[in-house]
Order: structure tokens, then C-alpha cells, then sequence
């Protein structure tokens, strides 16, 4: 049994760890086409849309379809006697808007497959905008997705203050989703995409390897067969700090799973619902920032307003590190999980 | 008939944090009881409840007399204002020119700017713009007649503008100029033209080297859910302050999605108190998105050894979890950050920078809770480059926002005019100097100051260091002390003329003491940082090592 921690804990930031039920927007570009409608029950893996991987404007004279006017968003497909003289809108599109008596539309040459990386049911789909999908599973919170959506099978390469580096990746990662602790390099990323690892968990991600990843995706994305499903979690922030233990506890629960990474809102769905994840003490509080980032403690009470470094006076509270006297840490720097 | 109640529960919640502060009625007048503050997911409630119990361990009689109880949190009235969450407006217009126009005046709103134009994108690129969730209304605008750089695109945004309206019901649209007599619009709209006509605010059309500011800013603002929003909320109340205290009164918040500079000026003969002012997303703390030229902005005030990558690390750090990291090193990087947003908010304000040095400067917004009152004059004063001088002071129970949410302008003032010695804490006196002569650069004796006290005798009376009397060098930034609370008079003699709001050798200004004292500040107008990184942050750190405590240097 959890005895009931100190008071003054609920001034400190609470950090949600899981959400059910599962509510993730998949983002859509004019051109691009969904597959499903709402209210579709679908399972993991069906194709959600085509999305363009060369979008582009083309301008066209009328709708295929003789007096139909043509509403903005709808489908174009050039008429069959039509070919030869509509060189510009010879592929299907998306009809944008009109002007001067012609259509704007959306198109493009190549489309890729959106595929649903976890099962449930789909709702509010606006094409050219986004169309959103509902599962009854959980999700682990991060802050920030790049890439993805993707699923896979999760694998724990390092612990939960380790550094993923690329001689560690190799072609036996084929397909999961690996969790690469503090921090991971640019260099590994692209070692993990070239070897067909579909995604990454880490605590951090700096704006070097942001960059680096973001770059090497658009150059990857404009090449002629595309590229696979591929995402990174990034669970903390830019600074490397390492993966609180309550989040880690959740990953080691989860290894050898199929999970999947999605985009807004950034986190990883575990589709299933009979998985025990586990829940960390009610006292138990984590420094994300400062100079004792990293630790774990439990809650001792509030300190009162501080003196801390700086000059500056914050509210801070009594944090017991094992067993060593309680240390007081401005409220700020601390997270307890709830 | 409605009870006087006897405590206010006071609460500004903003997106880094939440303060809370308890108004007690004592002896027939509202006095400030305490204050806390606290990271923004926490409840404000939990907040006040541990405020109440702190404010009666204090003083129980106190507690009793004004009634509070820990335990009835939820029973005391409330003024509450809250920092609302940042919108994006598109900004669309036929050529570049027309969109500068356009992004000019929505950078003086509360909106988040992101404009296109078809020399910027084709025109899928800018119905995705139009289309994305997060653009929450479009600003579209041509000159009247459309001028020569518009001519071949109008039609086209017409059309798409009119397009992406049928494609999503809940956007609105400000059209400023003749878009909507341009056919493709009417074809767009077609037959949802009625439906569509009251999403669709009507504006005046763009000048050719200017657009139409104050009213197009008007009808944007008002696109916004503000009733209680901070920034407009602490605008009232600023009103209502320098009416109190018969002051001008400007006042510098940098928050955390935006800013907010304004003027306000007591009332004269028949007119009453009013303000100017002007509210920016671009005076945000951080950016939503800090990118390589966010980082080199706030890497231009910092004296640290980040590289461009580590301060982007940071920035988006901060900008994630703002309530984090505030001592420190992290303390310094807040107030770089809080010079770079009051940058972006003085460039966007030229009006204002125009006008004469206010009585008062009132400091306000999360950015500088807990700084060190040295720290945040010193930060006004190397951004806000106007000579003259002026009392700094710091809302630091962040009461502006909630005191503004009274409607009737009568009980605001009879609130503020009990608290106004409780809201403004008095961080010190600055005075900027300019206009001595280039060949007196680093050569002491330019000038002196004395202080003196303020009735104009000389001596020690009223405490401080009045009667205190230092040479002042050209460039130099130098500090005298002055109790808070103490009033003195400034005498500043110059070799050759210089000017502090006027052109004189000799001056003598009111000033009034602070944590800060009285900082003279006789550095270029405006301030030129050395190019080179070392010798930039050299003198950064030679100013910043009067005002930032010695032991964390």
C-alpha cells in the first residue's frame, strides 16, 4: 500500500504519464486522397490515404463531369477524350479553387500510403486538411514527434541515461522501435533509417540533430522510391537528461510489443489493452532541470520561497535523494507523475 | 443589498506560471496580504490554499479579521485574468509588397503572423496554408486600386480565399481592400455567399507604401477571445494607475506567447486618463519555434559560452517548459531572452518609442519574476534607449491583469488607488544620457551627479545616499545607491551640453530609490554592442556584474 505523500506535493508540476482513450490527428495536404470514411472501424495497417509526395499545382479547365460546377476539395479526374489536351492535368487531383474560368488543383505524380499504425475508428475526415483516428488503447506522452506515424516492435537498446551511437545500430534492429535513452546522435539516426529500424524513443534531441534528421528526411522523401515508415519520440526535450524511471518502467512493460509512434499528439500508443503498465509512487518526484537533473527523489514537504543561484528567490520544496538529508529544489525543476 | 467582502483572491494565470495574491480589507482599505507564485499546470487553487495558510501561520488575528480559511479557497471572490493561448493568422495578398504591408500591422496585434504570397508560394502552398488547423482566420488585402505588382494575381487569391471560407465554416476572414468585387470571389463563394457573409469583416484597403493600422488592428484584435486576457485586462488597470497617481505611466510586459507596450497618461481638464498601446506575439519570451536566428538573437545578450546549437537547445527548453530551469544560469538566459522579446516589441512600437521618458516604467510578465531587481532595470535600460529619466518599477504580485477584469471603471480605481503602494514594487531610478561630445568617449569627469534631497537641500535628509556626489564618464554605466522608498533630487553638470530629454549642461531630475538605486546610464543612444562575440560579451559582462550578485558570477 502507497502511504499519502507529504503535503505541498500538488504544487508541484504533475506530469501525465498515460492518456485513454487515444484521439490522433493525421495530418492532410491539398492532393492528397483518404482512403476511409467516417465512422470506419479499421485495423492496424489499413491505408488511411494517399499522400503526394510531389504536390504541385496544375491548372485545368473544368470538372470531368459535363455541368457539375465543382466544389473546392472535391476529386478531379481528367475526362478520357480530354488526354493530349490537359497535358498540365493529366493525373487526378484535388480540385482548390477557381479562377478566371479554370480550375487550380492539387496533384502530383507519386503517392505514398498513409497506413493506420494502430487499430480504431476513424472520424472527422476533411480532405485536404487532416481526418482523425479513435482506439480505446493508451498512449505514453512525449513532447514532440519528427516524421512518423510508424509501428513496431519495441526494443530496449540502452538504459535509460545511455547514448545510442551508430556502430550500436545494426540490421538485426530490422523493423522496431528502439529506445535509445538520453540522447542519440545524427549519425545513428540515419545508420537506423538506412537499416529499416522504424522508429526511436529518447529522452532528448538536440537542434543539431533535429536539423541534421529533418534535412536528411526531405532529401529522402524527394527521392524516387521514398522512404519507409520511420519516426522519433522525443519524450523530454532538446538537453539530454535521462528517461525518468516511471516512463522507463512503462518502455521495460512494453518491450517486444507492437506500438506505434504518431504525430499529434506526439506520443506512443500501445494498442493493447490488457497490458499491466505500471504506476510509479504517489511521493515519488523527478528533476528535470537544475543542477541535480536526473535524480529521483521523494517529496518532503514544501521549503518556502529560496535564495537560489542567480539571485533569484523561487518557491521551492524538501526533496529526500535516498538516504541523505532532504535538499530544497526550486518547484519548478521538479515533476511528479501522475 | 451585497455584502463589502473582506478578501479578494486575486489570479493571473499565466502559460509559465500562475500567480495568486490575497486582497484584504483592513481599516476601510484594500491592502495587498501576500502573494505566490507558482508553475502554470499547477491548480490555482492548491496555490491560494497554501497562500491563506501561510498568511495565517503569519498573523492569525489577520486571517480572522479578513476571514480566510484554507479550507474555503473556493468561497472568496475572484478577480481572475488569464494569458490566453496564442491563434495564427494567415496573411494572404497578390504580391509581396501588399503582404509586407499587411504582416506591418498584424505584428502589432496579438496574432501570430504567417503570411504568403504568390512570389512565396504556388497557389497549393497557400490554400495548405489556408487550410491548416492551427490558422484560426485569414487577413487578406489589396491597395484600392490594385497597384501594378497586384494586377496578375488578385483574382487568384480572391478565389482561393473565397474557396478555402466554404471548405472550413469556422474560419473568418478581414478583407481589407477590393477583394470581394473581384469575380472569383463571388464565383467562389457561390451559392454559400450569404452563410459565409457574416465569417467575413470588411477593413480598408491597403495605402501604397502603408496599410491601414489602427483600424485594421481594431478588427483583428477583436477577432480574438480576450474579455479576460492579461494583456488587455492590465491595459485598464494601467489606465486606472496613472489616474491614481497622476502619472504617465508606460508599461513593458514580455509574457510568455506575447508582449505588450503601453503609454497611459492621466486625465487633463475635461479628458480623462488614457492609453496606447500595442500587443505582439512577436514579444513573446520564446518563439514557438526558436530557430538559428532566435538563438543568435538572445546569443547577442547572453555573456556565457553557448555555441548557436546549445542555445537553440535551450530555447527550446524553456520554450517547452517555461516554469523550469529559472536560477542560475538558467536566470540569466531568461532575461537575454526577455532583452531579445523587448527587441522585437520596441521595433514594432516606434510610436511609442517617440514619445517622451514616462514618469513611471512599470516592468511586468513572468519573464523577470524572481530576476534581481538590478537585472531587469538594466535590461530596460539597454533596450529602451530613450534619454530622459524615469522611475523603474515591478508589478511584482502580477495584480495588473486580475484588477483589470473589474468592468466599472470607478470601482477599478477606487481598488487600485487602496493598493497602488502594494502593486508596484520600486526597483529604482534610471537616467540616459546622450549627445556628449565622441572625443570625451572613456575620459572621466565628463560629468557629475549629485544627489540631493528632494525638497532642494542639500544634505543627508531622507536617508540613502542623498548628498552623494560621483564623477560620470562617457559610456559608462554607473550606479548609486537609493534606498526604496526614498525620494532625491538629481543634479547632472556636463563638461559640454548633453541631452537628457532636452539639450542642457546642467539638469536636475526627480528620482526615487529602489533596490536598484539610481543607475546613470551614459552609453550610445541607441546602444552599439561590439561586433566581435568576445569583446560583446566583455562588455555585457562589465554592466551586468553591478547589478547580477557577485557570488554567481
Amino acid at each position: 500500500m502507497t502511504a499519502e505523500p507529504r503535503p505541498g506535493i500538488e504544487l508541484v508540476p504533475p506530469r501525465r504519464l498515460l492518456v485513454a482513450p487515444v484521439d490522433v490527428f493525421f495530418d492532410l495536404h491539398p492532393g492528397d486522397r483518404a482512403l476511409v470514411a467516417d465512422g470506419d472501424t479499421i485495423p492496424v495497417e489499413t491505408p488511411l490515404a494517399d499522400r503526394l509526395r510531389d504536390p504541385r499545382t496544375a491548372v485545368v479547365a473544368g470538372t470531368a463531369r459535363g455541368d457539375d460546377a465543382g466544389e473546392p476539395g472535391d476529386r478531379w479526374s481528367p475526362a478520357p477524350g480530354r488526354r493530349g489536351q490537359e497535358r498540365e492535368g493529366e493525373r487526378p487531383g484535388e480540385l482548390l479553387f477557381r479562377s478566371g474560368g479554370r480550375w487550380r488543383i492539387g496533384t502530383g505524380d507519386h503517392a505514398e500510403p498513409l497506413l493506420a499504425p494502430f487499430g480504431g475508428t476513424v472520424h472527422e475526415v476533411r480532405p485536404g486538411i487532416g481526418l482523425r483516428l479513435r482506439s480505446g488503447g493508451r498512449a505514453l506522452v512525449g513532447v514532440e514527434t519528427l516524421a512518423g506515424p510508424t509501428s513496431g516492435r519495441l526494443s530496449i537498446v540502452t538504459g535509460p541515461d545511455g547514448e545510442v551511437r551508430a556502430p550500436q545500430v545494426d540490421v538485426s534492429a530490422a523493423g522496431a522501435i528502439l529506445v535509445a535513452g538520453a540522447r542519440i546522435d545524427a549519425e545513428a539516426l540515419t545508420r537506423a533509417r538506412a537499416v529499416g529500424v522504424r522508429g526511436v524513443v529518447v529522452a532528448g534531441l538536440g537542434v543539431k540533430e533535429r536539423r541534421d534528421f529533418l534535412a536528411s528526411e526531405r532529401r529522402g522523401r524527394a527521392a524516387v522510391h521514398g522512404l519507409p515508415p520511420f519516426a522519433i519520440l522525443v519524450l523530454d526535450g532538446a538537453a539530454g537528461r535521462p528517461i525518468a524511471s516511471p516512463v522507463m518502467d512503462i518502455l521495460r512493460a512494453l518491450e517486444g510489443r507492437t506500438v506505434a509512434i504518431v504525430v499529434e499528439p506526439p506520443c506512443l500508443v500501445v494498442d493493447d489493452p490488457t497490458v499491466d503498465l505500471p504506476r510509479p509512487p504517489a511521493d515519488l518526484v523527478w528533476v528535470r532541470s537544475g543542477p541535480l537533473v536526473g535524480a529521483e527523489g521523494r517529496w518532503a514537504g514544501l521549503a518556502g520561497p529560496r535564495r537560489f543561484p542567480g539571485g533569484v528567490v523561487l518557491e521551492a520544496g524538501f526533496v529526500r535523494f535516498g538516504d541523505r538529508p532532504p535538499v530544497a529544489v526550486p518547484l519548478g525543476d521538479l515533476e511528479r507523475f501522475v | 443589498m451585497t455584502a463589502i467582502p473582506r478578501a479578494i483572491l486575486a489570479i493571473d494565470a499565466g502559460a509559465a506560471t500562475t500567480a495568486v495574491a490575497i486582497l484584504g480589507r483592513l481599516g476601510g482599505r484594500w491592502r495587498l496580504v501576500g502573494s505566490l507564485v507558482g508553475p502554470a499546470p499547477v491548480d490555482p487553487d492548491d496555490l491560494a490554499s497554501t497562500l491563506v495558510a501561510r498568511v495565517r501561520a503569519a498573523d492569525p488575528g489577520l486571517a480572522d479579521a479578513i476571514g480566510l480559511d484554507p479550507a474555503a479557497i473556493e468561497d472568496l471572490p475572484r478577480l481572475e485574468a488569464h494569458s490566453s493561448p496564442p491563434v495564427s493568422l494567415g496573411v494572404l495578398a497578390a504580391s509581396r509588397r501588399a503582404v509586407g504591408l499587411l504582416t506591418g500591422v498584424a505584428e502589432r496585434t496579438s496574432w501570430r503572423v504567417v503570411p504568403a504570397s504568390p512570389e512565396s508560394h504556388d497557389p497549393r502552398e497557400m490554400t495548405d496554408l489556408a487550410l491548416r488547423p492551427e490558422i484560426s482566420a485569414l487577413l487578406v488585402g489589396a491597395s484600392e486600386p490594385p497597384g501594378p505588382d497586384e494586377r496578375a494575381a488578385i483574382d487568384d487569391i480572391a478565389g482561393l480565399v473565397a474557396a478555402v471560407l466554404r471548405r472550413r465554416p469556422e474560419l473568418r476572414v478581414v478583407v481589407a481592400g477590393p477583394i470581394a468585387s473581384r469575380r472569383s470571389w463571388a464565383d467562389g463563394l457561390g451559392e454559400g455567399f450569404a452563410q459565409a457573409a457574416e465569417r467575413i469583416l470588411e477593413a480598408p484597403p491597403l495605402g501604397a507604401r502603408s496599410g491601414p493600422d489602427e483600424a485594421l488592428r481594431e478588427i483583428l484584435e477583436g477577432l480574438l477571445p480576450g474579455a479576460a486576457d492579461t494583456r488587455h485586462t492590465a491595459m485598464r488597470t494601467l489606465v486606472s494607475l496613472a489616474d491614481v497617481l497622476d502619472r504617465r505611466i508606460e508599461l513593458i510586459e514580455i509574457g510568455f506567447d506575447g508582449g505588450l507596450r503601453a503609454v497611459a497618461a492621466p486625465g487633463v481638464a475635461d479628458d480623462g486618463p488614457s492609453a496606447e498601446g500595442v500587443r505582439s506575439a512577436g514579444g513573446a519570451l520564446v518563439q514557438p519555434e526558436p530557430d538559428e536566428a532566435a538563438a543568435e538573437e538572445v546569443l547577442a545578450w547572453t555573456t556565457g559560452s553557448l555555441d548557436r546549437h546549445r542555445m537553440g537547445d535551450r530555447l527550446r527548453d524553456l520554450r517547452s517548459r517555461p516554469w523550469a530551469d529559472a536560477s542560475g544560469e538558467g536566470a540569466r538566459l531568461r532575461l537575454a531572452a526577455a532583452r531579445a522579446a523587448m527587441t522585437r516589441l520596441v521595433d514594432v512600437t516606434p510610436d511609442l518609442s517617440a514619445r517622451p521618458a514616462p514618469d513611471l516604467t512599470l516592468v511586468a510578465g513572468g519573464a523577470f519574476a524572481g530576476a534581481p531587481g538590478g537585472s531587469i532595470v538594466l535590461a530596460v535600460a539597454d533596450v529602451v534607449r530613450r534619454t530622459g529619466a524615469t522611475q523603474v518599477a515591478l508589478d511584482h504580485a502580477r495584480l495588473l491583469g486580475p484588477l483589470g477584469t473589474i468592468d466599472d471603471p470607478d470601482d477599478r480605481r477606487d481598488l487600485v488607488a487602496d493598493v497602488a503602494d502594494d502593486l508596484l514594487s520600486p526597483l529604482g531610478s534610471l537616467v540616459i544620457a546622450a549627445g556628449m561630445p565622441p572625443r570625451l568617449r572613456g575620459r572621466a569627469a565628463t560629468g557629475t551627479i549629485t544627489l540631493g534631497a528632494a525638497d532642494g537641500r542639500d544634505g543627508n535628509g531622507g536617508g540613502g545616499a542623498t548628498g552623494t556626489k560621483r564623477e560620470l564618464a562617457t559610456g559608462e554605466l554607473a550606479i548609486l545607491d537609493l534606498a526604496p522608498g526614498t525620494q532625491a533630487e538629481a543634479i547632472l553638470e556636463f563638461r559640454d551640453s548633453a541631452r537628457i530629454g532636452r539639450r542642457a549642461r546642467r539638469f536636475s531630475v526627480p528620482v526615487s530609490g529602489g533596490i536598484a538605486g539610481v543607475m546613470v546610464d551614459l552609453r550610445d543612444v541607441p546602444l552599439r554592442l561590439p561586433e566581435r562575440r568576445d569583446r560583446r560579451r566583455a562588455a555585457l559582462a562589465t554592466w551586468g556584474e553591478q547589478v547580477w550578485p557577485g557570488d554567481d558570477r
